[in-house]
This record gives structure tokens, C-alpha cells and sequence, in this order.
């Protein structure tokens, strides 16, 4: 019975619901009328009908903001994904012991069993090529190439010794961003908006913000899977259009555009008010929004209008697409209310096989790229009282191995490590997060995890759990069977909650 | 037929005492929705499972039996359901069953717990159309038997259905769905003034070449047909004569066991065309991988994975993947079904390699010429059995060894993990070669160094040589070397050298050896030429389509289960076999991928016809009679019109012969179809979803639609057929690649204009403006498509370019020759087929005289107006915003 009574309360705040808006479209457009009829949803904004409703009413508007299940920790999400898999052993995780084994050649002890993307035959162990040192009141080991980190390392909760069980590109970064190694399933932030939907109706709720080239597995890593197409990651460029068909037409200033979508609008609400088909409103509700869009995008988009200090601060080079430039973004978009940003920067894939890949040469300078902006953004979002209900998470989609790559027995000129899927670090930190913990370690040469081992499910487990989602009942039917982001795995990593 | 009930009406009904409960009706939704999650296909607590009846009935963990057929007061699974102590009170920490729920499983118990086949499995049977009030008929409603159906369900809701839909609104409607267009203006004259009937327009409209088009595109979907690998790089891949004979079969009306034999196994009927070998490419359009330091063969196991997932998602509406890794949750599937079915696939030739091989080769009319020459050299100097090789060589160049499987490298090295690469006194072994007594070894490799030499030896180094080859400096070519008549199987050990390289220097990378007969006739006049006339040909085919080809048995694989579906945990060897809940096995049916596609269409197969039907039903009215038209299992939605989906399922096989189009018209010949979509407030309230078909269907264009249609009325549109991928306008940068650059060459000329299903399809990158409007990457079957409505969807067709350009073009169609006014008039009725109400036309005459004020008053707007430079007419550019406007409403986007 309990069961039946729920079903009818549904329905009758259903029924509530379509009368309410049935009453509001009456009142607004008759009360507006004609040609004059335009903008008539957003211009109720002021009548007694409230426009929240409007807005929250997903079969109109399905990025209308929903109460997470459980309390949450933060609102939104900029997941920071350094594509190629940065080596660990030159920036978080110090290894002193490997160090000593420099250049002395692997024992089989670590070869036997194991399956290596290039290495083959016998390679020679690689000491760390950066210097470590503890920093902050934590602290915590932080390697030289990250000199600006150490003013925010006591911010963040490292985890030591994630694993996983893909060690190329393409199926690690499918893994790590939509929970399956295969194509086909919705990336973590389709998932979150899907759940939560956006504060911010006039901005895509996910956001996608590449510098250095697409991920190796292609927009499947921001795409919806199963999801409806709305949640899946819009792009949001540095050059071009910054969202895709987002100009007007050349030739056509504003206003007259204005009138364009006005004139759609009034049409198709005729049409509403003949066939009653309620997905004409919908409709109707979208070019709204598109054209509300146009403004809020490029306005968000543009960082020459913040303060020289901020923009100093995180070292953006305006008019060109870098990481810098996206975390500056990235804290402009949470600011508006978007709710997961996600970062790629290309160009992390060390294998030592050219300058740019070489663990002591290319890799500095990616570091370099990234330590100030990062930095920045974490103080930026704490001068603004940001950080505190923003998830911010870095990482790869594997880590690297602590011997030298060698292909057959042939050394690459340059020092370079391969891919490695046992034993690698990631950080968090934001809302929830304990500050300066350490969760997990690995062996003396960092390669396995010999405490505190997490999977990839484990911290795609957290992120939910910290967006207030029991991630074990945040589900999809699909296929005839509830789908979730963590398919069967994933426990919660309490170590690092605070 | 078994009356199917949702869970929630069962809720409401109560059981009489004596009435026999069905398992299928009433017992299984209860378990599915309560009980399986814990003790089901994945997790089994306490030893319990419910999903087959042995292990339901069998003993637990605690030695007794959960079930005591005909005891249910004694059954513990019964007594759990009443437990007070929450530790043991089942479902184990959720809201406890219903009383109706736990009467239902107790009396089921009681009356001895029968077992009983979900309804999915059971084969559909033949049903008489339901007698029903003469209102619907005096409504000129009942015009086939799908509409008596309909109607018995209405009767039931009370319900009466719409008028028939607007002539101009059907001809509209009926021209999107057969042919994605709308209709070409004579047909719909003809039709609107009575000069053809609606059966002569459906007819019509199903004999036109786009009704293959619109189509295939929904096949394609299904088949995960794209142009490029997938994987990383992403690289082009040539598979576009599978579309287009996908295109061709839809058109000529192939069967639909015919279709789906040739897709299956083309390859393996005695002497297939080349139309079948190209049809067998439906499952070559898994991915590829070539990303550097992948193992070939972990992605071709993926690949035959995906071959077992989409076949079971494409013909039988059942989700097999999840039994990859453990026994299906819901439905009676074990984990030793999805290997043994994966037994069918494991056997095809394909490896992961970077050529894709197998590929179907197309020549040339020229080298065509010269094949035949070759051919019938073969024919006069050798046997029917060489010229049975022959061709096949000729035509996929079959069977070959991939070389990618060597080992035991020394001075050498698996080249990006693909080429065997060998330096300077280099080595390596492959295992298990068997050139079956051929003389003749072709070789595929390049090297840019002179004086390379390899030298073949049996088994090792000290081995007897079999073969010594002298590489020439070359591009990627095959090339012909003699080998040793060998009648066994072997390892054959291969030697590199070439004195002239520095150390760790590669002499040359090969991919692939094939052992080939060799070529009869030796001594004869005009041997030579043949000879080389052969090697040319070989070297220069114009199109390469990859296809499916079975191993010959000196090189068949083992299945075996894999532990938890991780393919290098092998467990117990399988046999190819298929889930005896689904339909018997023939024995006259050879066990392979043709015994595997007759099982498919045989008659007995519950679900193939059930699942056709469904989904062209889905295409037809916007969704299935069974709304999850990917799954008809035990999860899934139960149909709204049990007896309408098996009576369509038997005479679309018995009476249709399994013909699409057959069964297209039935459809759209029904009075169900033919209604108007208008929604009535009381209507609405009775069904929103209009599961009960009192009103026609409407919904949203697919994206293939919506451009096909913007150029269709701006008369851009190309009615130019097959070849490849064309790449029409898209916005710089989308393809940017990291390190290979934009690699988007805007097509030229009527290629820009070509029908969507034509358009390039990258899959880490797909044309933009489609995926806005939901189409998907195609890396994975893709059974439906989900509808969306977005603020991304309104900036397409408001701004994009290729749009911009239909507004103008259409615009310019109705400028020189109209009035303004009169202008407005006829472009509304081109665009949505129907008489501009007067409302409709003073707002898009107010726009109109808005942009035309604007213009005057600022002419220079127009230096650079929708793309064009220096327009010089400020009629034609209000014009243009209207055109604009047109092409965005409501009755635009949708099919009313």
C-alpha cells in the first residue's frame, strides 16, 4: 500500500506542476500578447508565477538544478586530467631507494609476470630526476619541478598508490573518466549533471576545456554514454567560437536577432496553444536559452577583463589556448554555477623518446606549465571562499615505472619512462578534504602500492560521495539493468574525507 | 498468448483463492524487483540464486532448500518475508514486500512453485485480430488489422481516437519516415489533388532510392558503421561499400533472413558473391587499434567480444554482455553461454593488424580485365582447385600469417608492436606455420634500405632453409619469393641481415607472409606476363573493404571461458553452442557463423521477429510496443500491445516473407498511423506518453533529417549516391589533432551537399552538428537513440554555417520571383506543407519589415552578410532572416 500511496502523491505534484505551468504560460503570454509576446518566459521573471518552478521543471528544462540525495560537500567539480600519465616519481612520489638503483638493471623479480606497453627484454632502473623536498606545515614530499605547489600543498590529500588495470591511452582514460575501460558509457561529469543537473541555466553545466590536443580516446571521455546527449561535456574553446554555432550570423546585430528568436518563439507558441503538444514549450524554453547563452558564454570566456594581478597570478597568456588561461576559466565557470569543469592538458606521455618526452627535460617544462596556474587557482578559490564547496582532482590515467624504457634492448637517447598502471599518484582537495593528508604508500622504488591502495572506482566512488550521491544508488536503467559509474566496484575512500 | 501486466496493475488486483498464478506474469517482476539483486546471475548470497529453477529449488548454503514446492509455510524463503528481526526479515535492509506480493509468492509455493518462460522466450503465435465497437470503424479508423488491435486497447481506456491527420500533414509525415525527405512537390500535388491515392504515395515513396538512405541510417547505428578506427589516432578506415550495401539491400528489398545471413556469414556460404563478402564488413566495423605498444591480440578479442554483445543487441533485444563476466543478473543466461556463442566469432581471421586484413578488393575495369586473363591462364593450366585459390587470393588474399605472432626476438623488435623489424644478424621464430606443400610465398613489407636479406629456416638457427629472400628498397608492397615444399607444420625461424646498417637499425618491417600456390602453367608461352600481370594487380586495388574469413582448420583458435571476462585468465575450453532457452539447434546446421545466423532466422527463434518488428515499430511511431527497444528480457517494459507485437512478429515472417517494406506499409497504411497528432488536454491527462496510440505520432527529425531537410528546400540538396565519406562545412579546429593536425578537407562541389548518411564519420570526433541532435560516435551498437531538446540544438540551426547557407539559398528561390509578402506565403508552404495561417504570416512579416528597416538604415551590414560577401540586395536579406526563422520552428523540427 505504501507503495501505491507514493505512486499517487507523484502523481497528483505532477499534475500540480502541469496545471501551474499551464496557468503561468496563459498568464505571461496573454498577458504580453502579439508580437510583443518576446523574451515572455524570462519577463515573468518578475510576476507573481515563479520562474523557479519554470526552471526546476525538468521536462522542460533538463539541467534544472536537483537537491543532491544526501547531504553534499561541495557543489561543483574541476577535475584537472594531465593526458599521457605524468610521472609520479618526478613530482609527488620521492623515492630515495630508486635513487641508488640508478641505472642498475632491473631484477626479474619486477619483470616476471608483468605486461609493459614498449618496454621489452631487461631495462635498467632510473633514479628520480628531480630533487624532493618536505614542504608546508604538513610536511609532505614536493619535487622541485613544482616550486609554486608548496604554498598550497597543506590544501591537498594525496593519495599515494592508485591502480589500475589499463595501461594504454585510450582505455585508461575511458576508465578513469567514465568508469569502463570501453567505449560507450557516460563520463563522470554526464553523470554528475545528469544527477544534479546546473546552478547557472545560461552556461553549460559540464564544461570541457582542452589545451594541447584532444585525450587519446576522443570526446568519448566527455561524451554521455547511455545518458540523454544533453549531459555530456560541452567544449568550450580558446579560438573559434568558443561553444560551437554560438555566433550570430554575420550581418546581423542583436537586436534583429532578438527579433529572429522572438519570432520562432511566438510561432511555435501558436502552434502550442492549437496542437497542445507540451514539448513545443520545451522547445520554446531552449531557444531562450541558446540566445541567453550567446551572452553569458563569451562573457565567461573572456579573462582580458580580470584584474592584472589575478591574471599575473596564474600566468595566462590571453588569446591563446593554455592551461593556464582554462584554470582561470575554470574558476570563472564554479563562480557562475557550473557544475563540473573538466581540464585536459595534452603532453604528459614521457617515454624519453625526444626532448619533449624526457623525464628531465620536457617533463620540467610541463611542470612548470601547470605549477603556477594550479597554485593559483587553489588560492584564487580560497580568497573567494570557493574552495571550500568546489572538488578539485588531479591526476593521469596511469603512472609511470620506475625503470627506464627500452624497447628490445635498444635505450632511447633520452630518459624516459613507460606506462604503469600499479602504483601512481592523484590529489584532491576542496570541500570535505582532509588538508595535507597522505593516503597510501608504495614499495621502496614506487613500484606497487604496498598500503592504502585505491582503484579507479574508489575515487570516482569519493567524487560522488562528496557531490552528496551514494554512488552504489545512483543508477540508470539501461538495458534492462540499473547502470552506475562504478559498474560493481568502488568503496569509499574514508582516509582523505575530513 | 500470455496477457502481459505491469507491476503496478498487478498491485491492484487481488487474487482470487483457486486462481493459478503464472511465474512468468506475476512471480518474476516480484523476484526481478525485490530479490535478485542479492540472489541472482552476480551475487548469490547464502548459496541462494532465483534465477534458474534448479538452483532456486536446489539446497542453500545452510543445506536445506530455500523453496518446498507446495509447503510454503515451511519454506524459509517464505518465512524470511515475515521475519520481524530486520538482521533477518528479507529483502535484507529494504522496505519489506507488500502483503499482495507475499500472497502471490506464497500461494505460487503452494501451488507448487512452477517454473515458467518468460514471455520473450517463448515464440510468438499467430493471433486473431480482436472484434471491436463499429464506432471505430464508422471513424474510418480500422483500416488494417493493426488498427483493431489498437482499437481493443482504446476501447478499454475509454479512449477514441484522432481524425485523420491533414492530407498535406501526411504526406509530410509519411515522405520523412519512408525516405527521410520531404516530399518531392509533383508526388505531393499529385496526392493533394486527388490524382493518387495514399496507397500509390506510400508505394511511391518506398520505390525511391532515398527510402535506402533514411534507412540505412538506422541500421548503421546498429552495425557501429563509421569511417575511421576508433582507438587513439583514430585513422581513416575504408568500409564504405558495406554502407552502401546496406543503402542497396534496403532498396532492392532483401530479405530480412537474407540480410541478416549475409551479414553474419556471407563469408562461408560455398561461393559468395561479392555483394555477400562485402555484407559480412557489418562485423568488421568493430574498432581497430594501432595505438602504439597495444597488443594486437588483447583488442582482437575485444573485437570477437563485441561481435558475440552486438549481435545478441542487434537480432535477439538481449543485453549478452553482462554474461561476459558473470551469469546474467536477470535473465537465464550463464557465463558459459556467452563462450560458447563467442566460439562462433573466434574463428575469423582478423587480428588487430594495422592493414585490417581481411579486406575485400575492389580493382580497377582495367586490372579487372586483367584478372580475368589471369584467371582463366589458371583454369587452362592448373586445377579447379587452384583456381578456386586463387581467386580467393585475388580477392581478400586469404588465409596469410600475421607476423605481429613472432617471438624469440634477438637483435630485433615487434615495430610499434605491429611489424616484425629485425636489425643487422637479426632473429626471430613463428610458431606453428603451415604452408600446406605451397612453393610460393608472398610477403608484405618496406624497407628504405638496399641489400636487406632474409633467410627462412625450419624451426632454429641450425634449421634446414626453407627460403632466402633479397629485399628490394621499397614503399609498403607485396612481393613473391619461392619457399620449400613443406607438408607439415613448423616454426619457422627467420634471419635478417644487411651489413651496411648501423647497430639496432631495422633492415625492413613485414607484415605478413602468405603461402600461395604456385602459379600453373610454368614453361607455357606467356607464363612470365601472367606472372607479373598477377604481382601488379595484387599491388594496386582501388578499394580495400574490410570483410569477415574463416580460419581453415590447420589454424583454428580454442574458446575458452574467461575467468571474470579478463581475456588472459583462460578457463575451460568451449564449444561453439548457443543458450538452449532461446531455440533449438538443427543438427543439419553447420557449427559455425551460417549455423549461427539460421538459428537467428529460424522460424523457432522467439525473439528475431519480435525484435524487428519492435524497433521499425519504434522508428515509425517514436518509440516500441516493448518501449525497451534494446531489451525484451525479463527487465524489460512489458509490451503495450502483447497480441499486436506477435501478431506483427508471425506475419511479418509467414505472410511478409520478411519483407521491410511489407511491413513499413502495414504500418503506415493503419488508421493508428494516420491520425493527426494533436493533443487534446483530457487525452493527455488518459495517456501523456500516448502509449495507447489515440493520436498520431510526433516527434523531433533525427539530425540526418533536419540537414538533409534545410538543404532539400533550398533545392542544395545532391541526390548523388554511395563512395566515400564526404566532409561538408564544419567549424575550424574540430579535428585538430595533437600532433597530426586538422585533417577536415572541406568536400568540393555537390559534395558538400551530399545526404547526411554519406558525411565522414570520425569516431572521436563525429560531425558536430549531428551529435548535438543525438546521434552517437559509433564505437558500440547503438540501439536507441535518445531524443533531446537543448539550447545546443537551437544554436545549430540558428547559426551554423551549412544552415546560414539553406537560408540564403532558400530565400533566393522565392526573391526574384515573389512579392514580398507573397514570398513569406510560399516559403512557409515549402518548408512545413501546409497554408500559412494569417498569425503565423504577420509575425514573420513584421520580422521581415523589422530586418528590411534595419537594413536601410545600415546597408553596410550587409558587406558580409550569412557568409556571403557584398550582398547586394536588401530584399533578399530579410528575406534570408525569415528563411532563418522558418527553418527553426516547431512544425520545421518535427514531423506533426
Amino acid at each position: 500500500m505504501e507503495r501505491i500511496e507514493k505512486l499517487l502523491r507523484e502523481q497528483r505534484l505532477k499534475n500540480a506542476q502541469l496545471n501551474t505551468r499551464r496557468h503561468f504560460l496563459k498568464e505571461c503570454a496573454l498577458g504580453i500578447g502579439g508580437l510583443a509576446l518576446g523574451s515572455f518566459l524570462a519577463s515573468c521573471d518578475n510576476k507573481s508565477i515563479n520562474k523557479q518552478h519554470y526552471l526546476s521543471d525538468r521536462s522542460l528544462n533538463p539541467m534544472a538544478p536537483l537537491p543532491a540525495p544526501y547531504l553534499p560537500k561541495v557543489k561543483s567539480v574541476i577535475y584537472l586530467h594531465m593526458v599521457g600519465a605524468p610521472s609520479q616519481l618526478e613530482m609527488f612520489d620521492y623515492k630515495p631507494e630508486l635513487a641508488k638503483l640508478h641505472n642498475q638493471p632491473c631484477p626479474s623479480s619486477l619483470l616476471d609476470g608483468k605486461k609493459f606497453a614498449f618496454i621489452r627484454g631487461v631495462p635498467n632502473m632510473l633514479g628520480p630526476q628531480a630533487k624532493f623536498a618536505r614542504a608546508g606545515e604538513s610536511g609532505n614530499w614536493i619535487s622541485d619541478y613544482l616550486p609554486h605547489f608548496k604554498k598550497v600543498i597543506d590544501e591537498v590529500a594525496f593519495l599515494k598508490a592508485v591502480h589500475t588495470d589499463q595501461f594504454n591511452h585510450g582505455p585508461a582514460q575511458l576508465l578513469m573518466q567514465t568508469g569502463s575501460s570501453r567505449f560507450g558509457r557516460p563520463s563522470i561529469g554526464s553523470w554528475v549533471t545528469y544527477g544534479l543537473g546546473s546552478e547557472n541555466q545560461n552556461l553549460p553545466g559540464f564544461v570541457v576545456l582542452t589545451s594541447g590536443g584532444t585525450p587519446d580516446a576522443g570526446k568519448s571521455v566527455w561524451g554521455s554514454g547511455f545518458l540523454p546527449s544533453i549531459y555530456q561535456g560541452v567544449q568550450c574553446r580558446s579560438k573559434g567560437d568558443p561553444v560551437l554555432y554560438l555566433k550570430d550570423p554575420d550581418g546581423v546585430p542583436r537586436h534583429l536577432k532578438k527579433k529572429v528568436l522572438e519570432s520562432i518563439n511566438a510561432i511555435n507558441y501558436k502552434e502550442f496553444l492549437e496542437f497542445k503538444d507540451p514539448e513545443v514549450l520545451t522547445r520554446i524554453n531552449q531557444y531562450e536559452m541558446a540566445y541567453r547563452m550567446q551572452t553569458a558564454v563569451p562573457e565567461v570566456m573572456n579573462i582580458n577583463n580580470e584584474p592584472e594581478a589575478i591574471k599575473e597570478m596564474y600566468g595566462v597568456e590571453p588569446g591563446k589556448e593554455s592551461f593556464a588561461n582554462n584554470c582561470l576559466l575554470a574558476r570563472k565557470m564554479v563562480e557562475e554555477g557550473v557544475r563540473f569543469v573538466q581540464l585536459y592538458d595534452w603532453g604528459w606521455d614521457s617515454h624519453g623518446t625526444n626532448h619533449s618526452t624526457a623525464v628531465d627535460l620536457g617533463l620540467k617544462n610541463k611542470c612548470r606549465e601547470i605549477d603556477r596556474p594550479i597554485t593559483a587557482l587553489l588560492l584564487d578559490l580560497k580568497q573567494r571562499g570557493l574552495l571550500d564547496e568546489t572538488l578539485i582532482v588531479w591526476g593521469g590515467e596511469f603512472g609511470r615505472t620506475p625503470m627506464q624504457e627500452t624497447r628490445e634492448g635498444r635505450t632511447h637517447k633520452y630518459k624516459g619512462r613507460d606506462h604503469h598502471g600499479d602504483a601512481f599518484t592523484m590529489w584532491l582537495a576542496g570541500g570535505g578534504i582532509k588538508k595535507g593528508a597522505v593516503h597510501g604508500a608504495t614499495d621502496e622504488i614506487g613500484y606497487s602500492g604496498v598500503e592504502g591502495r585505491v582503484s579507479v572506482y574508489d575515487i570516482q566512488a569519493t567524487i560522488l560521495h562528496l557531490l552528496g550521491f551514494n554512488h552504489e544508488e545512483f543508477t540508470y536503467n539501461f538495458q534492462g539493468r540499473p547502470f552506475r559509474l562504478t559498474d560493481v566496484e568502488g568503496q569509499l575512500i574514508n582516509e582523505i574525507l575530513a | 498468448m500470455i496477457g502481459i501486466l505491469s507491476l503496478s496493475i498487478i498491485l491492484f488486483f487481488t487474487l482470487r483463492p483457486k486462481e493459478e498464478i503464472d511465474y512468468a506474469i506475476h512471480v518474476k517482476p516480484i523476484l526481478n524487483n525485490h530479490c535478485i539483486a542479492c540472489h541472482g546471475g552476480v551475487k548469490k548470497n547464502a548459496g541462494f540464486s532465483l534465477l534458474f529453477q534448479e538452483e532456486a529449488l536446489g539446497k542453500t548454503a545452510s543445506g536445506h532448500p530455500a523453496i518446498i514446492p507446495g509447503d510454503a509455510r515451511n519454506s524459509p524463503l517464505i518465512k524470511r518475508l515475515h521475519e520481524s528481526d530486520p538482521e533477518l526479515r528479507m529483502p535484507y535492509q529494504k522496505a519489506a514486500l507488500s502483503k499482495e506480493e507475499i500472497k502471490i509468492l506464497t500461494q505460487w509455493i503452494d501451488q507448487g512453485a512452477k517454473w515458467g518462460t518468460h514471455w520473450a522466450y517463448q515464440k510468438p503465435e499467430k493471433t486473431t485480430p480482436p472484434v471491436v465497437d463499429q464506432n471505430y470503424s464508422d471513424m474510418e479508423f480500422i483500416i488494417n488489422p493493426i488498427d483493431r488491435f489498437i482499437a481493443a486497447r482504446l476501447e478499454e481506456k475509454n479512449l477514441l481516437p484522432n481524425q485523420q491527420a491533414k492530407k498535406e500533414i501526411l504526406a509530410r509525415r509519411v515522405a520523412l519516415d519512408l525516405t527521410g525527405l520531404p516530399p518531392k512537390k509533383a508526388i505531393f500535388n499529385a496526392f493533394i489533388d486527388g490524382q493518387i491515392n495514399y496507397e500509390s504515395l506510400v508505394d511511391s515513396l518506398l520505390s525511391f532510392d532515398s527510402f535506402g538512405e533514411k534507412w540505412a541510417s538506422w541500421w548503421l547505428d546498429l552495425a557501429r558503421y563509421a569511417d575511421s578506427k576508433g582507438y587513439e589516432k583514430d585513422p581513416q578506415r575504408s568500409i564504405w561499400q558495406y554502407r552502401d550495401w546496406v543503402i542497396k539491400a534496403f532498396n532492392k528489398d532483401l530479405s530480412f533472413d537474407q540480410f541478416t545471413m549475409d551479414q553474419l556469414a556471407g563469408d562461408l556460404y560455398s561461393d559468395p558473391t561479392a555483394d555477400q563478402l562485402i555484407a559480412t564488413g557489418f562485423h568488421r566495423n568493430t574498432m581497430n587499434n594501432d595505438e602504439g605498444g597495444t597488443e594486437d591480440e588483447e583488442f582482437r578479442v575485444v573485437s570477437v567480444l563485441d561481435r558475440v554483445n552486438t549481435t545478441f543487441d542487434v537480432w535477439q533485444s538481449t543485453t549478452m554482455s553482462c554474461v561476459q563476466c558473470h551469469g546474467h543478473p536477470y535473465d537465464p543466461f550463464k557465463q558459459k553461454d556467452y563462450y560458447q556463442l563467442m566460439a562462433f566469432f573466434n574463428n575469423s581471421r582478423d587480428e588487430d593488424t594495422p592493414d585490417e586484413a581481411p579486406n575485400f578488393r575492389t580493382y580497377s575495369i582495367e586490372n579487372n580485365k586483367k584478372i580475368e586473363r589471369i584467371l582463366s591462364w589458371i583454369k587452362k593450366h592448373g586445377t579447379d582447385e587452384s583456381h578456386d585459390a586463387f581467386k580467393k587470393i585475388i580477392q581478400f588474399m586469404e588465409p596469410k600469417y600475421q607476423l605481429h605472432n613472432c617471438e624469440n626476438f634477438v637483435n630485433g623488435e615487434l615495430s610499434d608492436s605491429k611489424y616484425l623489424a629485425l636489425w643487422n644478424n637479426g632473429t626471430a621464430l613463428l610458431r606453428d606455420v603451415h604452408s600446406k606443400g605451397n612453393t610460393s610465398l608472398y610477403i608484405y613489407y618496406e624497407t628504405p634500405h638496399k641489400n636487406s636479406k632474409i633467410t627462412l629456416r625450419e624451426n632454429d638457427s641450425k634449421g634446414k632453409i626453407l627460403g632466402k629472400m633479397e629485399l628490394k628498397k621499397s614503399d609498403w608492397k607485396i612481393a613473391r619469393f619461392s619457399f620449400a615444399k613443406v607438408d607439415k607444420p613448423i616454426d619457422l625461424f627467420i634471419e635478417a641481415k644487411n651489413d651496411d646498417l648501423s647497430p639496432q637499425s631495422s633492415t625492413s618491417r613485414i607484415l605478413w607472409f602468405a603461402f600461395v600456390p604456385d602459379l600453373p602453367g610454368k614453361g607455357s608461352d606467356g607464363y612470365a606476363e601472367v606472372a607479373d600481370d598477377l604481382l601488379e594487380v595484387m599491388n594496386t586495388p582501388q578499394t580495400m573493404t574490410p570483410i569477415m574469413s574463416e580460419n581453415p582448420d590447420y589454424m583454428k583458435r580454442t574458446t575458452h571461458v574467461f575467468d571474470r571476462g579478463n581475456w588472459l585468465m583462460k578457463k575451460e575450453i568451449v564449444a561453439a553452442g548457443t543458450p538452449a532457452v532461446i531455440n533449438r539447434w538443427e543438427k543439419n546446421w553447420p557449427k559455425n557463423r551460417l549455423g549461427l545466423a539460421r538459428w537467428i532466422v529460424s522460424s523457432e527463434n522467439p525473439l528475431t521477429s519480435r525484435t524487428l518488428v519492435n524497433r521499425v515499430w519504434d522508428q515509425i511511431f517514436g518509440k516500441g510496443l516493448v518501449t525497451t527497444i534494446e531489451d525484451l528480457g525479463s527487465q524489460s517494459s512489458p509490451p503495450t500491445h502483447p497480441a499486436l507485437l506477435d501478431w506483427l512478429s508471425v506475419e511479418f515472417v509467414d505472410s511478409q516473407k520478411w519483407r521491410l517494406k511489407s511491413l513499413i506499409k502495414s504500418i503506415v497504411m493503419s488508421g493508428t498511423y494516420r491520425q493527426s497528432s494533436a493533443v487534446f488536454d483530457k487525452k493527455h491527462r488518459a495517456d501523456p506518453q500516448n502509449n495507447f496510440y489515440a493520436r498520431g505520432p510526433k516527434f523531433r527529425l533525427t539530425a540526418e533529417q533536419i540537414r538533409d531537410q534545410a538543404l532539400f528546400v533550398s533545392g542544395l540538396l545532391s541526390d548523388k549516391m554511395y563512395g566515400p565519406g564526404v566532409m561538408p562545412p564544419q567549424p575550424d579546429g574540430v579535428w585538430e589533432h595533437a600532433y597530426l593536425g586538422n585533417l577536415w578537407v572541406e568536400s568540393k562541389g555537390e559534395d558538400r551537399f551530399r545526404r547526411a548518411i554519406y558525411t565522414f564519420l570520425k569516431r572521436t570526433s563525429p560531425y558536430p552538428s549531428f551529435m548535438t541532435f543525438d546521434t552517437g560516435s559509433r564505437e558500440v551498437c547503438l540501439v536507441k537513440r535518445t531524443p533531446t531538446n537543448t539550447p545546443l540544438q537551437a544554436l545549430v540551426t540558428m547559426n551554423d554555417p551549412v544552415y546560414l547557407e539553406a537560408a540564403l539559398n532558400f530565400a533566393k528561390l522565392y526573391h526574384q520571383k515573389l512579392q514580398p509578402d507573397n514570398a513569406i506565403k510560399a516559403m512557409y508552404e515549402a518548408a512545413i506543407f501546409k497554408k500559412i495561417n494569417p498569425d503565423t504570416f504577420e509575425i514573420l512579416k513584421q520580422l521581415y519589415l523589422a530586418a528590411l528597416i534595419e537594413y536601410e538604415q545600415k546597408p553596410d551590414q550587409l558587406d558580409n552578410f550569412f557568409g556571403n560577401k557584398n550582398m547586394q540586395e536588401i530584399s533578399l536579406a530579410a528575406l534570408t532572416l525569415v528563411a532563418n526563422a522558418i527553418m527553426n520552428l516547431d512544425e520545421f523540427l518535427t514531423h506533426a
